[in-house]
């Protein structure tokens, strides 16, 4: 079992078949301790976000646990998946954003959703989209910013309620050099805050001298390297 | 989540798709407006059946050569009857004397005319609590075998055939109910499903951040409740202009004015109106259910 202290993510035995020959996962053991930063990688198609999904309750797994900071997924009724993905958030390859809709709409949304009041609710946007370097853009439509921009928004929105738990799926794929390096950057300072953080890439540029964990996914089987 | 998101929610989703909300909300009026005017005619309707209904009697002219101490046991007989409310006897006398204040200027007509010449009479009221077209009936005929009537007559076909009539409405009324509401809930439902297609995006990324259902379904809910009350509340002042335009027109004769025609009463606007939302929130909520499979 790939294993660290203080487990946050814990996956036993955890198996997902699409077809008898569709196998994305395979008797998968796995531990992620709190504050770890983790980078997932492997070719295309290998089941990164597959892995990522089920944490989220996304996908169910065809068989296994799933433990996330110390509940069973499995127990989770569906009126309950919404309280597991507050402490959950996820930045996505292709951002997911609300393009018609100003950066302050697309980053508050995480926010409405926990009930907060307008005022609070404006200064923790205000002080996560400054975070991210995007404060002079806070009322521009997302549909007006570059890609960088726009990942940068995801971030924001998915960190913004502060969950322990943040799984980014690709969150470099459609960005240059410089947009990508801004971006790990910003990861490691949501770690440095300590946040639990499952970076998933198929960039090993971005892993290939770091002294984090680097877990690799093939023919569904999840190695440690 | 706080009822205030709800409703900011549910008022920015209709500003933004206004001709939308605006075209259903018409649909809606339009469908609660024929319902409107199904009632207004049904409850009318019942209101003159039950007038004439309560205001039936039976009269039973007795011989004119009955002797008169046969009188108050005859009376007696009719008042032990269980269908009867009140009875009062008229005699050729005071009927002459009706028939007199009935000609009021012209009352030389009858002159001449023997005061006796008609006939002595009971009128009987018929009991409103125990009042059934068939027993009212077998008890005419039973009067009318008595050897000291001389004949019966009560205008109780009409009544009974005004009362099937209204019967026979009142049912209209209710399946068309049915029919347009159902019709009103699924309008409604399907144009909260565009506003839903229209904003598939936006409701994937809320369920990713860990929106409840409720916060997902509630303001799309009361939007269709929103729709429902104001399609309903348009249809009844709608209802209201054409229903005094045309007893306007109508009501200027003494007839119309007898009959005390009303239009719908509060009680029955107010079931309206909720009815209508109510429906318009449930069509939406199984619309939901199925295209968010909640």
């Amino acid at each position: 079992m790939l294993s660290g202290d203080q487990s946050v993510i814990e996956l036993r035995e955890v198996q997902k078949k699409y077809a008898p020959d569709i196998v994305p996962l395979e008797n998968v053991n796995l531990t992620i301790s709190k504050g770890e930063f983790v980078f997932l990688t492997g070719p295309s198609g290998a089941g990164k976000s597959t892995f990522l999904r089920m944490l989220y309750k996304a996908e169910e797994p065809t068989g296994g646990t799933i433990i996330i900071d110390g509940v069973d997924l499995s127990s989770l009724s569906k009126s309950q998946i919404p309280q597991l993905r507050r402490k959950v958030g996820v930045i996505f390859q292709d951002f997911k954003l609300l393009y018609h809709k100003s950066v302050f709409e697309n980053v508050a949304l995480s926010l409405e959703v926990l009930g907060f009041k307008k005022d609070q609710l404006a200064n923790r946007v205000r002080q996560v989209v400054e975070g991210v370097g995007l404060s002079s853009k806070l009322h521009r439509k997302v549909v007006q910013l570059s890609g960088g921009e726009q990942q940068r928004v995801a971030i924001a929105r998915a960190v913004v309620n502060r969950p322990p738990i943040i799984l980014a799926d690709e969150p470099t794929g459609n960005l240059d050099r410089k947009r990508t390096m801004e971006v790990v950057t910003l990861m490691e300072e949501l770690n440095a805050r300590g946040a639990t953080i499952i970076f998933a890439t198929h960039d090993e540029t971005l892993f290939k001298n770091t002294h984090r964990r680097v877990l690799y996914i093939k023919d569904g089987k999840i190695e440690e390297r | 989540m706080p009822l205030g998101i709800i409703f900011k929610r549910a008022f920015r989703d209709i500003r933004q798709n206004l001709v939308t909300h605006i075209m259903t909300t018409i649909v809606v009026a339009l469908t609660c407006l024929v319902f409107i005017f199904f009632s207004i005619f049904s409850l009318n309707l019942q209101r003159i059946a039950d007038r004439f209904g309560r205001e039936l009697a039976i009269v039973v002219y007795l011989k004119k050569d009955i002797p008169q101490n046969k009188i108050p046991s005859l009376y007696q007989k009719i008042t032990s009857m269980k269908e009867v409310e009140k009875v009062k006897f008229i005699s050729s006398e005071e009927a002459f004397k009706r028939l007199e204040n009935y000609f009021k200027d012209e009352k030389e007509v009858l002159e001449g005319v023997d005061p006796l010449f008609l006939p002595p009479s009971f009128e009987i009221q018929i009991n409103r609590a125990v009042y059934n077209p068939s027993r009212v009936r077998a008890m005419a005929k039973e009067l009318a075998q008595w050897p000291e009537v001389q004949k019966v007559q009560y205008g109780k076909e009409w009544v009974d055939r005004l009362e099937s009539f209204s019967e026979a409405v009142r049912a209209a009324v209710i399946a068309s109910a049915v029919l347009l509401l159902v019709t009103a809930a699924f309008v409604v439902s399907n144009t909260i499903k565009l506003t839903v297609y229209a904003r598939q995006d936006e409701i994937e990324i809320m369920r990713l951040v860990g929106a409840t259902n409720g916060f997902i379904q509630g303001p799309f809910l009361l939007a269709s409740f929103i729709q429902g009350v104001t399609g309903s509340l348009v249809a009844l002042i709608v209802g209201l202009f054409c229903y005094k335009y045309v007893y306007g027109i109508i009501g200027q004769t003494e007839l119309i004015k007898s009959l005390d025609l009303q239009y719908l009463p509060p009680s029955y606007m107010a079931v309206i109106v909720l009815v209508s939302g109510f429906f318009c929130m449930i069509g939406t909520a199984m619309a939901l259910r199925r295209f968010l499979k909640l």
